[in-house]
C-alpha cells in the first residue's frame, strides 16, 4: 500500500520535470496568446487520470527519474536547471529509452488541455458543463427544403 | 426463493421491454420486469461536468467490454470487425443512443418480392403503422411531415435544430439534387408530457440530463409503473425454464448479491436485445430443448445483422458552431436508399447528419487521424480542426447470413459466472461495395457543401449499436424463431420481442420498428388473451 501510494503522489518537483515534457508536446503559440500544456494544471490533471492505474502512473515516474539521471550524467545539473535547448534533447533520448513515457501521456495531455478554463476561454467558449444551461440555436430555415418538395414521392409502394 | 408465479415476465426493461410492459399494464395481469441493470441518475450523467467528453472513453463508452460496470456481462467480439454496443440498465440502450428515429419503409418489409433477396418479413408497413403512431406519442418524436422518402406519418414535434453546420449540409445536397429531410428524433423539441425542451447541449451520446432524449426510463416506464408493473433492478436472469410439458415455466436469476433466486411464471417474454436474447435462450438447454430454448429450428443465434456504418468528416475552413446540437440527429439523406442495380449492390444506404466534436474530442479525433501533431505545429493545426468539421455517418443495410452469429462462449463468463456471447461476423461483398459507393458519395456532398478536405472511416469499428435477426420472425417453423407477433414456434408462452425478431435489417437505426414491433406483440397478445397459447 505504501508503495503504491508513493507511486500515485507525485512531488512538487516531478510536477515541475512533467510540466516541461508536456510543454513539448502542447508548447506555447508562437504568438504568446496560448500557454503550453505545462502552464495550465494539466500536471494535476494527469496524476489524477492516472491514479486509478498505478501501472501506467509508474511508467511516468521512471520516465521522469530517468531525465533526472541523465541530467545529472550529461549535464551534472537538475534536468530543471538545464536550457530548454538541453532539455529538449535529453526528453528526445529518454523517448527513444526503455523509460519512454507511455503512449497514453499525449492523450491526457491534449485532454487535459482542451478542458482548462484558460484554453475554453480562447477558444471562445464558456468553460461550463454543457448542462443544465445548453446552447443556444437560431431558428431553422425550412425553405431550403424548397427543391426537396418538389421532387416526387421516392419510396416504393408495396 | 419466490413460489409467487406471475402472469407476464419481461426479462430485460430496454427499448421493447419498456413498451411492451406499458401496452399490456392496462390488462391489470400481474407483470413483472427483472432488469440486470439499475435506473440510472441523469443528475450524475456527465454533461453536468467538465469533464463529460473524456466520459465517452471510460465509464460512458459504448462498448461493454470496457466500461467497468458490473451490470453489463462482456461480449466476445473479437471475431467481428464491428464491436458490439450496449447498455445494461432501466431504459437499456436508449441511454446512450443518439434517438435518430427514422422508420422502416414499406420496401423493408418485401425484400425478397422487391429484390429478389433475402426474405419478406410476415407482416407489413401498413400493419406496422398504428404502432409507430402510438410510439412517436409515447416518446416524443420530433420532425416535419412531408418527406418524400415516406409515406405520410405522424409526428408530434417540430424538428430539432438544425444549425449552420445542418443548413451548410442541407445546401450540399441541394446543389446535386439530392434528397434530404430533417431527421426524425426522439427527442423533444418543446414542453411534451412533463419532459422539458432539448438544450442543444450536445451530450446525447452520455445520457441526456435535461431529459429531452426518450430513453425509455422517462417515457414508458413511469406509466407502466403507476399502472402496477412491478420491475426489479439488479437481476440477471441466467436460463429459462421448461416445465415437463414443454413450456416455459419462470426462470432462474442472480439478484445484485449474486444469490441464485427463480422466479416462476405462466407467460415469458424475451426483450435483451440481437445479442442477449440468443445468449439466453443458447443458455436455457433442457431435454426438450438440448440446442437451447425454441431452437429447434437451429436458427437462434443465426442471421446477426448490425449496420456497417462508415463515418465521414468534413473539415471546413468556417465555423460551423458544431459543439452545439443533438449529437447523432440533424438532417438525413435517402438519396441512395432504394435498391438500383446499376450500383453494382442490393439495396441501400441512409446518410445521417451528426454535428461536430467538442473541444477535446477535435483533439483526440484530430491526433488519431494523424492531422494534430503535438509541438510547434500543434496550435495552427487545432485551429484548423476545432468547429470546422462536420461529422456524417453511412448506414448501409446488412443482409442475413447464417454465417454470422451469436454463440456461447466456452471461457467468457459475467460477474455472476453466467457464459458470455460470442459474436462471429464478417462483411459480404455487398455490403462492403455499398460502402465503397457510400464514402464515395459522402465525399461528394461534403465537397459539395465546402468541405475543402475530408476524412473517412469504413467500416466504422466501434458502430455495433444495431443488434437484428437472430430469432428471426416468420410463418414457417423450419425458417423461423417466431411468428410475426414475437410468440416462439417451439414454445407458446415464450415471446421475443426485441431486434432479435428482424428478417431484413434495412438502412435505418432500429429503435423505432423494435418498439413498434413490441406494441404489435403486446396488443396481439392482448386481443387472443382467451386462447394464448393455441
Amino acid at each position: 500500500m505504501s508503495d503504491e501510494t508513493t507511486l500515485l503522489t507525485w512531488s512538487d518537483e516531478q510536477h515541475r520535470a512533467l510540466a516541461r515534457v508536456i510543454d513539448e508536446i502542447i508548447p506555447p503559440s508562437d504568438d504568446g496568446r496560448l500557454p503550453g500544456a505545462g502552464a495550465v494544471g494539466v500536471t494535476q490533471y494527469i496524476e489524477q487520470v492516472l491514479r486509478p492505474t498505478p501501472e501506467l502512473s509508474a511508467m511516468v515516474v521512471e520516465g521522469l527519474t530517468a531525465l533526472e539521471e541523465l541530467a545529472t550524467q550529461r549535464h551534472a545539473q537538475a534536468f530543471g536547471a538545464l536550457s530548454r535547448a538541453q532539455q529538449s534533447e535529453l526528453l528526445q533520448a529518454v523517448s527513444m529509452s526503455a523509460q519512454a513515457f507511455p503512449p497514453v501521456l499525449m492523450i491526457h495531455t491534449f485532454a487535459g488541455y482542451y478542458q482548462s478554463d484558460r484554453i475554453l476561454h480562447a477558444l471562445g467558449l464558456e468553460p461550463r458543463p454543457p448542462h443544465p444551461k445548453g446552447y443556444t440555436m437560431g431558428p431553422n430555415d425550412l425553405t431550403l427544403l424548397d427543391p426537396v418538395r418538389q421532387r416526387p414521392a421516392r419510396y416504393r409502394a408495396c | 426463493m419466490s413460489e409467487e408465479v406471475v402472469d407476464v415476465l419481461i426479462i430485460g426493461a430496454g427499448a421493447s421491454g419498456a413498451a411492451f410492459a406499458w401496452s399490456l399494464a392496462e390488462t391489470r395481469m400481474n407483470i413483472l420486469c427483472l432488469e440486470q441493470g439499475d435506473w440510472m441518475d441523469p443528475a450524475k450523467y456527465p454533461g453536468m461536468q467538465r469533464d463529460w467528453e473524456v466520459h465517452q472513453f471510460g465509464d460512458f463508452g459504448l462498448s461493454p467490454n470496457t466500461r467497468g460496470r458490473r451490470e453489463d456481462y462482456p461480449v466476445n467480439d473479437a471475431g467481428s470487425p464491428i464491436a458490439v454496443s450496449m447498455f445494461s440498465a432501466v431504459g437499456g440502450s436508449t441511454i446512450l443512443y443518439a434517438a435518430h428515429f427514422p422508420r422502416f419503409h414499406p420496401s423493408d418489409f418485401r425484400v425478397k418480392t422487391l429484390d429478389g433477396i433475402a426474405d419478406d418479413w410476415p407482416l407489413d408497413y401498413q400493419r406496422l403503422a398504428p404502432y409507430y403512431d402510438i410510439n412517436a406519442r409515447m416518446m416524443g418524436v420530433s420532425g416535419l411531415g412531408g418527406d418524400p422518402a415516406y409515406p405520410p406519418k405522424e409526428v408530434p414535434l417540430p424538428p430539432v435544430a438544425l444549425g449552420k453546420l445542418g443548413e451548410t449540409l442541407a445546401r450540399g445536397f441541394n446543389r446535386l439534387g439530392w434528397h434530404w429531410w430533417p431527421s426524425d428524433s426522439a427527442i423533444t423539441t418543446a414542453e411534451y408530457e412533463g419532459r422539458a425542451p432539448c438544450i442543444n447541449a450536445g451530450t446525447c451520446l452520455t445520457g441526456c440530463a435535461q431529459g429531452a432524449k426518450a430513453s425509455t426510463d422517462i417515457t414508458y416506464w413511469p406509466p407502466a409503473l403507476r399502472q402496477g408493473v412491478r420491475l426489479r433492478t439488479r437481476c440477471r436472469v441466467r436460463e429459462i425454464t421448461v416445465g415437463d410439458d414443454g413450456m416455459a415455466d419462470g426462470v432462474i436469476y442472480y439478484d445484485a448479491n449474486g444469490a441464485e433466486c427463480r422466479q416462476r411464471a405462466h407467460v415469458v417474454v424475451l426483450a435483451c436485445n440481437g445479442i442477449g436474447t440468443p445468449r439466453l435462450l443458447l443458455n436455457s438447454r433442457s431435454k426438450h430443448f438440448p440446442d437451447g430454448l425454441a431452437n429447434r429450428s437451429g436458427l437462434v443465434g443465426k442471421n446477426l445483422m448490425f449496420h456497417p456504418y462508415a463515418m465521414v468528416t468534413g473539415i471546413f475552413d468556417e465555423p460551423l458552431e458544431g459543439y452545439k446540437g443533438p449529437t447523432g440527429c440533424c438532417i438525413m439523406s435517402q438519396e441512395f436508399y432504394e435498391t438500383d442495380p446499376a450500383r453494382g449492390f442490393a439495396r441501400g444506404y441512409s446518410f445521417e447528419i451528426l454535428r461536430g466534436f467538442g473541444p477535446v474530442s477535435t483533439a483526440l479525433w484530430g491526433m488519431s487521424t494523424g492531422r494534430l501533431p503535438s509541438g510547434t505545429d500543434h496550435h495552427r493545426a487545432y485551429r484548423e480542426l476545432f468547429d470546422r468539421t462536420a461529422g456524417m455517418v453511412v448506414i448501409c443495410e446488412d443482409l442475413p447470413e447464417s454465417s454470422n452469429r451469436v454463440t456461447l462462449d466456452p471461457d467468457l463468463v459475467d460477474a455472476d459466472g453466467i457464459p458470455a456471447p460470442k459474436v462471429t461476423y464478417r462483411l459480404s461483398d455487398n455490403s462492403q461495395k455499398m460502402l465503397a459507393h457510400s464514402v464515395a458519395r459522402a465525399k461528394e456532398v461534403l465537397e459539395a457543401s465546402g468541405a475543402h478536405d475530408t476524412v473517412a472511416d469504413a467500416p466504422l469499428p466501434f458502430a455495433g449499436w444495431h443488434l437484428m435477426g437472430t430469432a428471426r420472425m416468420g410463418t414457417d417453423p423450419e425458417t423461423s424463431v417466431v411468428n410475426e407477433w414475437g410468440r416462439c414456434h417451439d414454445v407458446r408462452n415464450l415471446f421475443i420481442i426485441d431486434g432479435s425478431v428482424f428478417v431484413t435489417a434495412a438502412a435505418v437505426n432500429p429503435t423505432n420498428t423494435i418498439q413498434a414491433l413490441a406494441l404489435h406483440s403486446a396488443d396481439t397478445v392482448k386481443k387472443n388473451l382467451a386462447n394464448l397459447f393455441d
